[in-house]
Formats: C-alpha cells, sequence, structure tokens
C-alpha cells in the first residue's frame, strides 16, 4: 500500500512567530468568513510555522499533507481497506478535516496532479462540499473547518503551474524573507545564539540574497541561518558551521562556493 | 594599427595557418586584444608559446594563452610574481556584489578608488610574499572602499555655521555661503584642498577602520599581520606627521595595543575619537579643518595613502550619481508619459488648465499641472521622524483627474525622492510634453490585431510597453516575406560533413516515432495494477461494484506535435552564428522527416516598429523539398531583432493547428533590440510578454540562445525554465536536435 506523507497535529503549546504584516489576522477572518488560504513563497521562510500558530490560535487540529505526483484522489479522501475479511472504510486526510473541523494544509500542492486538485475545487468555493463517490456521500464542510494551500512559485515548470480556476478561490499570501531585525529575532529565538551572531548570520544571508541571479538559485533562506545557529550553538565554529549549513547547500559551483567562504570569512 | 603591426600578424599567421586553421582563426580573434598590452615586437614570442601549448595540448589549452595575456605571458617574462586582479575576480565579485547589495564591478585601474558602482584596484598585487596574502589584501582593499561608501564619506553635507567650515571663509565671505556645503565644495575652502582632502580621508578610513571591525570582524582579524606589516613600512618621523596617523589606524585595525604616541596632542586625541562608533563624517570633517594649519606648517607633501585607502574622488561619485539621477529622471518622465497616454482622452485638455496642486508636501508644485501626491492617511505606523517626501506616492493628478500610478512608477517616485528629497515640477511637465508628442506620432493604424493588412501579407500587432502595464495598441506592423532560394552547395556539403552524426540522429529520432508510457487503471495490460487491485477487493467486500480497471498498460501514443522554428536573422548573427544556424536547420529538418511531425521555419528580422519582417521557409503544411532546403541556404543576416511581433504572428499559426503539442523553439543571439525605442528593459519585457501570450494560448515556447554568457536578464525573458543558453556556436548543429528530442519525449 502506497504511504503519503501526512501529519495530523494538536498544537497544545503557542508555537513561537513573528508576525511580519498582518497576515495572522487576515487569515483569522479569512478563517471565520469560511474562506480557504493560499500560502507561496520561497523555501523556509516560514509557512509551515504560519500554519502551525494559526491552528493553535484557532484552537483547530492541523493536518497537513506533503503532496507529490502519485498522489490519487483516493490518497486525498479514503478508500476501503480489508481488515479481519471485512472491507473497511478509511477516511483520507481531506475527509478526515472536514468532519473533525480541522485545518487541512496542502503542502506543495503543484506537485499533485491536476486531476487531484481539482477534488478540492468545491470545497474552496461557497459551496464547502466534498462528494465522496465510493460512498454515495456528499459532506459539507463545518465551519470549523479551513482549506490551506501553499507553493513555491520559484520552481515552476510549464507542466506544474497552478490552474487558474484553483487560485482564484483563495486568499493568497505572499511570504517572503523577514525584514533583518525580525529574522534576527527569529534565528535567535529558534537556535538560542547571541544577538550579535544572530545578525552575523542575517547579514550573510542578506549577502547571498543578493546573489540570487548572479550565480545562486536562490539566497539562504530562515531556515538555513537556524541550522546554522543551532550548530554554532552546540559549539561548532562559525564558520564552519556556515560552510555546512548554508554555503555547501546553496551551490555546487566551485567558484561561487570560493566566492561565499570569502563572505563568511570576513563576517567571522 | 601601425604598419610594422600588421606586417608582424601577417608573419604569425604563415607560421600558425599550416598548424591549424581554428587556432589561426582564434589568434585572428585575439591578437587586437593581446597588441593592447604587447609590443608587436614581442609577437613572435608570444606565438611561439602559444604553438608550443597547441602541440602539447590543444586548442583547448590555447585559449588562456589567447585571452589573457597580461598574465599567462607578459608576467612570466617580466618574471613577476603577486596575484592579478583577473585571477581573483572570479571570486571577489560576487563577494563585493554581496557587501555592496548591488553589483560592484572591479575594475583594474592605476589608483585606488570608488566611484560607487565600481571600485578601482591595481591589476596585480605582489606584495607580499604569501599569494594568499596578496589575494587577502585584494579583499581588504575592496572592503575598505566599500566601507567609504557605506558611511556616507560621500554624503558629507556640512550645515551652514558648522564647526568644521574654516573660520577664516565664514569671516572672509563676500557672497551668502551655500546653505550646506557638500564634499567637493569643502576641499576647495581651503588654500591647499589636496591637504584637507588627505586630513579628511585619514578620519574617514578611522571610521570605516572601526565599522569594518563590526561589519567584517572576520576580515579584520585575519588582516592583522598585514596592517601591522604596513605599519612598519611607515617610516617614524617627528612627532604629528600624517605618518602617525596612519600607523594608528593600521594598529588598531590590527588590533595592536602598541605604543601610543608620547606626547597627546589636542589634534590627536581629536582624531582618536573618530574612531568611536557614533563619529559621522562631520567630525572627520571637523579634525581636517583643525589640522590643517598645522600639518599644512610641516614642509613637505603628506604621507602618501596607506593602499587600501586610495584616493577619494569626489568628482567621480558626483558623475555617477549625476548620471543615475538623469537615469531615474528619463525613465520616470518616459514612464510617467506613457501613464499618461494609456489615459483615455480628454475633451480639450490644456484648455482648462485649472492648475491645483493639491500637494500634501510639495508646496513647490503649486502652479503645476500636475502634481504626484502621497495618499492621505497611509503609513499608519510609519515613524513621524520621516521627512514628508517619504511617504509612498500613490498617484498623481493632472487637470483635475486622478491617475494611478502602476507600481514600477511609484517605486521610480520613490527613489527620486529619497535622492532629491521631492519630485521636480519640471519632470512632470516634461512627461505631460513628452505624452502630448507621443499621442501626434501614433498615426491612426488600421484596425484589428493581427488581421492581415492592405496586402495579405502584413500584420499588425500590440506591443506590451511594462512602463503603463499596458499594450501600445497597433503599434508594429510585420511583413510575411518570401525568400528566394539559393542552389549551391551549402546544403551537400552539410550533409557530407555530418553524416556520421547524422545516421546517429536518425536512429533516434526513429525510436522516438512511438511515444511509451505506463497508464495505470486500465481494462487490460501486461502488469497488474496492485494498488488498484487491492482498492477493488476492498470495494467488493463493501458491496460496492468492483472495478474492471486492473492493469498496467504501456501504452504509445502517436505524436501529434507540431513546432515552428523561429530563426533570428538580425545583423549580429553574420559570419559563424549565420553558417552554425543554417547547418543545424538543414540536421533538424532531416531528423523530423524521419519522426514525422508538424514543422515549420520563419526567419525574422526588424527596423524600427514599421518594418517587422517575417521570412517564409517552410511552412507547417509544405513538404520538405529542394526548394526548402535552398531557402535555408539563402538565409542571411538582414537588420534588427525585435522579437515581438514575430513570435505573436506564430503563435497565431500555432493556436490555428490542431496538434495536441504546439512547440514554439527560437533561436537567436542576444538581446532583442530595434533601431528605434525597443532596447533594454522595454524589449525584454514586450518579448517576454509575447512568450507569456503563447503560452496562454497553448503554445509551449522554448527559446534557444547563442551567447557565450548565460545574462542575468534571461531568465526574467523567457521565465526559468524555458530557455538555453549555448555558449559555443560549433555546438549548434548537434545540441539543436538534442534540444528537440529533450523536449518532445
Ligand atoms: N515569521 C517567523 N516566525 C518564527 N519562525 C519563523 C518565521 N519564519 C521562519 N521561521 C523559522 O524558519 C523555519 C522554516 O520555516 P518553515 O518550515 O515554516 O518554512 P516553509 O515556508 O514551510 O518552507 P518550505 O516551503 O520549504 O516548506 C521554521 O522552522 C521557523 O523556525
Ligand atoms: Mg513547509
Amino acid at each position: 500500500m502506497k504511504k503519503i506523507a501526512t501529519a495530523t497535529q494538536i498544537i497544545a503549546e503557542r508555537p513561537f512567530y513573528l508576525e511580519q504584516a498582518e497576515e495572522l489576522h487576515i487569515a483569522k477572518t479569512a478563517y471565520h468568513n469560511g474562506l480557504p488560504i493560499l500560502l507561496k513563497g520561497p523555501t523556509g521562510c516560514g509557512k509551515t510555522r504560519f500554519m502551525q500558530r494559526l491552528a493553535w490560535e484557532l484552537t483547530r487540529p492541523l493536518i497537513t499533507v506533503s503532496c507529490h505526483d502519485d498522489l490519487s484522489t483516493s490518497d486525498l479522501i479514503g478508500r476501503f481497506l480489508i481488515k479481519g475479511g471485512e472491507a473497511v472504510w478509511m477516511d483520507g486526510p481531506l475527509t478526515k478535516a472536514v468532519r473533525t473541523g480541522a485545518i487541512c494544509y496542502l503542502d506543495e500542492i503543484v506537485e499533485a496532479r491536476k486531476d487531484t486538485t481539482v477534488v478540492i475545487h468545491p470545497l474552496a468555493d461557497d459551496r464547502r462540499e466534498l462528494p465522496i463517490e465510493k460512498l454515495g456521500e456528499t459532506l459539507t464542510a463545518p465551519l470549523e473547518f479551513m482549506l490551506a494551500i501553499s507553493y513555491n512559485p520559484g520552481y515552476q515548470s510549464v507542466l506544474k503551474d497552478l490552474k487558474q480556476s484553483t487560485r482564484q478561490r483563495f486568499v493568497s499570501f505572499e511570504f517572503n524573507y523577514p525584514p533583518p531585525e525580525l529574522e534576527a529575532r527569529i534565528v535567535l529565538e529558534e537556535s538560542g545564539i547571541e544577538q550579535p551572531l544572530a545578525e552575523k548570520l542575517v547579514q550573510m544571508a542578506t549577502m547571498t540574497r543578493s546573489l540570487k541571479d548572479s550565480g545562486l538559485q536562490e539566497g539562504a533562506s530562515t531556515r538555513l541561518l537556524i541550522h546554522a545557529g543551532k550548530l554554532i550553538k552546540s559549539g561548532i565554529q562559525p564558520r564552519t558551521a556556515c560552510k555546512a549549513t548554508i554555503t555547501e547547500t546553496l551551490t555546487d559551483d566551485h567558484e561561487m562556493l570560493a566566492a561565499l567562504e570569502e563572505i563568511t570569512s570576513s563576517l567571522f | 594599427m601601425p604598419d610594422a603591426a600588421l606586417d608582424e600578424i601577417f608573419r604569425q599567421i604563415a607560421a600558425i595557418w599550416p598548424v591549424s586553421h581554428a587556432l589561426c582563426n582564434s589568434f585572428l580573434k585575439t591578437v587586437k586584444k593581446g597588441l593592447t598590452c604587447l609590443h608587436h615586437s614581442q609577437l613572435a614570442d608570444w606565438v611561439k608559446t602559444i604553438l608550443a601549448a597547441y602541440e602539447s595540448g590543444g586548442l583547448h589549452q590555447t585559449r588562456q594563452l589567447l585571452e589573457r595575456v597580461e598574465e599567462t605571458f607578459l608576467c612570466a617574462i617580466r618574471g613577476e610574481t603577486g596575484i592579478s586582479l583577473a585571477e581573483v575576480t572570479g571570486r571577489l565579485q560576487p563577494y563585493a556584489t554581496g557587501l555592496a547589495g548591488h553589483p560592484l564591478e572591479l575594475i583594474p585601474g592605476q589608483e585606488v578608488y570608488t566611484d560607487t558602482e565600481a571600485v578601482y584596484l591595481p591589476p596585480r598585487i605582489a606584495i607580499f610574499p604569501k599569494q594568499t596574502d596578496n589575494f587577502l589584501f585584494y579583499k581588504l582593499i575592496i572592503s575598505f572602499q566599500w566601507a567609504f561608501t557605506a558611511i556616507g564619506t560621500f554624503s558629507l553635507h556640512l550645515p551652514e555655521g558648522s564647526p568644521a567650515i574654516p573660520a577664516a571663509t565664514r569671516r572672509q565671505r563676500t557672497v551668502p555661503p551655500p546653505a550646506c556645503i557638500c564634499l567637493n565644495d569643502y576641499f576647495n575652502l581651503f588654500a591647499k584642498p589636496a591637504v584637507a582632502a588627505h586630513l579628511f580621508h585619514l578620519g574617514e578610513t578611522a571610521r570605516a577602520t572601526t565599522f569594518l571591525r563590526e561589519r567584517l570582524p572576520g576580515l579584520m582579524r585575519e588582516s592583522a599581520p598585514i596592517f601591522q606589516a604596513l605599519a612598519r613600512t611607515i617610516p617614524q618621523s617627528a612627532g604629528g606627521s600624517t605618518g602617525d596617523l596612519q600607523r594608528t589606524i593600521l594598529l588598531r585595525a590590527a588590533q595592536d595595543a602598541g605604543e601610543t604616541p608620547s606626547a597627546p596632542h589636542p589634534v590627536t586625541s581629536l582624531f582618536d575619537g573618530l574612531f568611536r562608533e557614533n563619529a559621522t563624517s562631520q567630525d572627520s570633517a571637523c579634525f581636517a579643518t583643525k589640522a590643517y594649519a598645522r600639518f599644512l606648517d610641516q614642509a613637505g607633501e603628506p604621507a602618501p595613502p596607506i593602499i587600501f585607502q586610495g584616493v577619494l574622488r569626489p568628482a567621480e561619485v558626483l558623475a555617477v550619481q549625476r548620471k543615475k539621477r538623469a537615469a531615474a529622471k528619463e525613465q520616470f518622465i518616459e514612464a510617467l508619459a506613457a501613464v499618461i497616454n494609456a489615459q483615455p482622452p480628454q475633451d480639450a485638455p490644456g484648455e482648462k488648465e485649472k492648475n491645483e496642486a493639491q500637494g500634501t508636501g510639495f508646496p513647490e508644485l503649486e502652479g503645476q499641472t500636475a502634481a504626484v501626491i502621497p495618499p492621505e492617511g497611509a503609513e499608519k505606523d510609519a515613524p513621524d521622524t520621516k521627512p514628508p517626501g517619504e511617504k509612498t506616492l500613490e498617484f498623481i493628478t493632472i487637470d483635475d483627474s486622478h491617475i494611478d500610478l502602476p507600481d514600477k512608477l511609484k517605486k521610480m517616485a520613490r527613489e527620486i525622492v529619497e535622492d532629491l528629497g521631492q519630485i521636480p515640477s519640471q519632470y512632470i511637465s516634461s512627461a505631460k510634453q513628452a505624452a502630448g508628442k507621443g499621442l501626434a506620432q501614433g498615426n491612426a493604424p488600421p484596425p484589428r490585431e493581427g488581421e492581415p493588412l492592405a496586402g495579405a501579407n502584413l500584420f499588425i500587432f500590440d506591443e506590451w510597453d511594462y512602463r503603463r502595464a499596458g499594450f501600445r495598441k497597433n503599434w508594429c506592423s510585420l511583413a510575411v516575406k518570401k525568400i528566394i532560394p539559393v542552389t549551391g552547395t551549402f546544403v551537400g556539403n552539410t550533409l557530407e560533413r555530418y553524416r556520421g552524426h547524422l545516421t546517429r540522429l536518425k536512429r533516434q529520432f526513429e525510436m522516438m516515432r512511438n511515444q511509451e508510457r505506463f497508464v495505470r487503471r486500465q481494462k487490460d495490460g501486461n502488469e497488474i495494477d496492485l494498488d488498484a487491485l487491492i482498492e477493488t477487493l476492498a470495494d467488493i467486500k463493501a458491496g460496492l461494484s468492483p472495478s474492471e480497471d486492473l492493469y498496467i498498460r504501456l501504452a504509445r501514443d502517436k505524436r501529434n506535435i507540431s513546432a515552428l522554428f523561429l530563426v533570428d536573422m538580425s545583423s549580429s548573427t553574420e559570419g559563424w552564428v549565420n553558417t552554425a544556424l543554417k547547418e543545424a536547420l538543414i540536421l533538424m529538418c532531416e531528423a523530423l522527416e524521419v519522426l514525422g511531425d508538424t514543422y515549420g521555419i520563419y526567419g525574422f528580422s526588424g527596423m524600427r516598429r514599421t518594418r517587422s519582417e517575417l521570412f517564409r521557409i517552410k511552412d507547417l503544411a509544405e513538404p520538405y523539398n529542394d526548394e526548402v532546403k535552398g531557402r535555408i541556404a539563402a538565409i542571411g543576416p538582414q537588420e534588427y531583432t525585435r522579437m515581438g511581433p514575430p513570435i505573436r504572428h506564430l503563435t497565431r499559426l500555432l493556436a490555428e493547428s490542431e496538434a495536441r503539442i504546439k512547440l514554439l523553439i527560437t533561436l537567436s543571439d542576444g538581446k532583442p533590440e530595434d533601431y528605434d525605442d525597443y532596447k533594454g528593459e522595454y524589449a525584454i519585457e514586450d518579448t517576454r510578454h509575447a512568450l507569456i501570450e503563447a503560452k496562454a494560448q497553448g503554445v509551449h515556447p522554448f527559446c534557444i540562445t547563442i551567447d557565450k554568457q548565460a545574462h542575468a536578464y534571461l531568465p526574467h525573458m523567457y521565465g526559468e525554465v524555458n530557455y538555453i543558453c549555448i555558449d559555443e556556436v560549433g555546438k549548434l548543429p548537434n545540441r539543436i536536435p538534442e534540444i528537440y528530442r529533450g523536449l518532445t519525449s
């Protein structure tokens, strides 16, 4: 049987999340109006963390599905399984979320095949319905249910674009790397390093981000900075930590690697 | 070029030609550049080295020698050591750009300085015995030069009555002094501006040292031995020379407590204050003014600057600023004019000039016909310390009607306000004027988009204007023309030359004739779909009617592809590129004949918006025959590269075809550019938009660019995944069929 990557979380503790604009407020307002949300932005800039915080504030469970190209409608909606000679219906994560009034977060939605994506259409417009063909029933989502999807506009290929008919059902949020002070605070909180080091890491990230398009595909994400911070906190030399977590992950090009090392050795 | 040099070149050709024609070609391409640093009498030696390299390692080995005469040849014969800027640029250019946050070019020059957009550096550094130290020193110079810009050395502004303005000038002035004094004016307040500049620069270097120790602690730590070594080279002199100040800087930079000057002088302690983190460029000026008299008394010239200090060139900085400002002005006016033009026409503009500037924060605009206005109550949480000009500009009013500004224009307006504190009213009146002119020029063009005009071979297209985020309606015309076939040996030669390759190609394409793929949940097939089977068993148990779709089948789909090739025939393709393009087309046709895809070929060239030309070489329905071969052979360079109209035309042709997959493959050799204003960003944005339009109509565009460099604008223009850059013309004939194969299998 295929495994699909899903996780159901009941978030008991307030996740640490620093707001960049009013995204939490707007997302909550969307929730109270029964509107689904779409998060877009580069990798590692806080989309998942934002969903966790939102789920906590709304006191709803968060069901996350990582989409991939083999994801079928049954994977989302459910299927019959045989247990002890009996056929037993198993709800898929989407159905489960609708039944329990949870937040269903479909991460990297563009990775899923188009025929899979369309099952969310009736759920994402004002019908808020989920037809389950095999059971011959149609669920109507309770007020507590929310649908959220995410994608990274950077890695699109012609074959993997989000259809207009899909996008236009959502309230959209654009995520980006936080401004320097905010980002330093995030790195500090998450990794436990001191303020000056956190600032240096952010400075490093800013420098790599200005190299996007002149040699780098992407600059360093907040996530990478936190990784670097954690290694440093555990006693690894800053230069070594940056090489392992930032430089080497960003590129394989030798000249670029050398240039990034020049940056690290200047900063630390 | 002197005759003697020419003679020498011819002599060398005679030596190279018999060894390798290709090498001779490369030699001819680079010799001119080589002669910029070689004397022609050295040419023979150079060629000897090149030939030796060729014989031992082939053409590839000689490339470095040919291209980089300075380091690979000259230095060796001079017996020089050290490291050259060319060697370190690959590594330090991204470093500089990263530091500055914008491209900061590294350029070899006589003197070290920065104009804020580039850093001028010695072409070679051979100060230290260790190469790593020489490299580090390059890095250090770059960092210091960047630091001067970052700490605001060039934006010195002395308000009236500032203690930095020498007392003598304050009293002697007959004309009222300017409201504030900037860097260049400041030096000119002194009888010896060079001395003042020297002292001010020392002060700023002190500040830069502190700044860099805070910002780039790693660099400063590693450079400590360099600082110490430099400090040792400064001659000890009687107390108070600028040499002492330089030593202070170097020792501070090295974090070396060292000896403090014995008798602290007031000027020295003023200088020490500049190492505090909150010191400003005004403080440096105060120091310079105070120290001026004292150092003037001393005989002789001031000590030469420390190498990484370089020199200050306020005039060059100013020139860069002016250039940027002028460019910003031009862009702003052009963009604003475009926005104004895009407005629906008013009954009688200009007649009721109700000159009202509802300017909050723009009193200077009273009496103008237009104003850029910040929205009221925006910026809810912006601190009040911001000057009024820094509010965001949202719209303009012209003759009473509000015009919303597109984001791009808003950004331009913001940058201008940041620079000048306001949008000069002249900018807006010029834009209005320009807008008026534009309208007069647009002579009423004929009706519908893409419809044949007059003759059946003329088509009209809109063009995308990014500045107004809208189309210029009926802006260009495109003539579809015939190309007269030539008979000759080109096709035969090409087929002969690539015979082996062609056989392989044909075999590969033959294998692609059918596309194979696995499809799940089929009624029959050669394998069981386990997932489906398990699910069905469960369904049966649950009392549902079982599905019969339980197999995985290897499906062979018939290819259903139409492809159009659009070939650049601009003048820049002259020579090699043109030949390679034609060879590639011949190979492509031969291969496609085997494959059976429908395909067509068009060439394009342009001369202004009214004369874009599209040359039909083979349309989709036409068979590949001698006539078509003759037309391919006849492809020749014409004029400019206006890419929008041909892309739009071919998109239309493809949209009409019934194929399942529609491919538009463009082959060009660089930036789109026409004779008129179809250039730069405008041309890139129009091309990009034409490609987006193509996609919207179900056409997959793919762009092949022949260029040594993969330019930064390419991903934007073509879209990250829709292009490829081929750096060597010679690879073209082999690569293009390969690319086609990749695209369609
Ligand atoms: N605004 C923020 N507040 C708190 N933490 C943040 C914030 N932004 C990013 N982070 C931190 O960055 C890390 C990466 O963020 P997250 O996992 O949410 O990225 P993502 O956008 O989901 O990336 P991907 O697209 O790769 O899944 C988080 O673990 C979190 O520590
Ligand atoms: Mg995530």
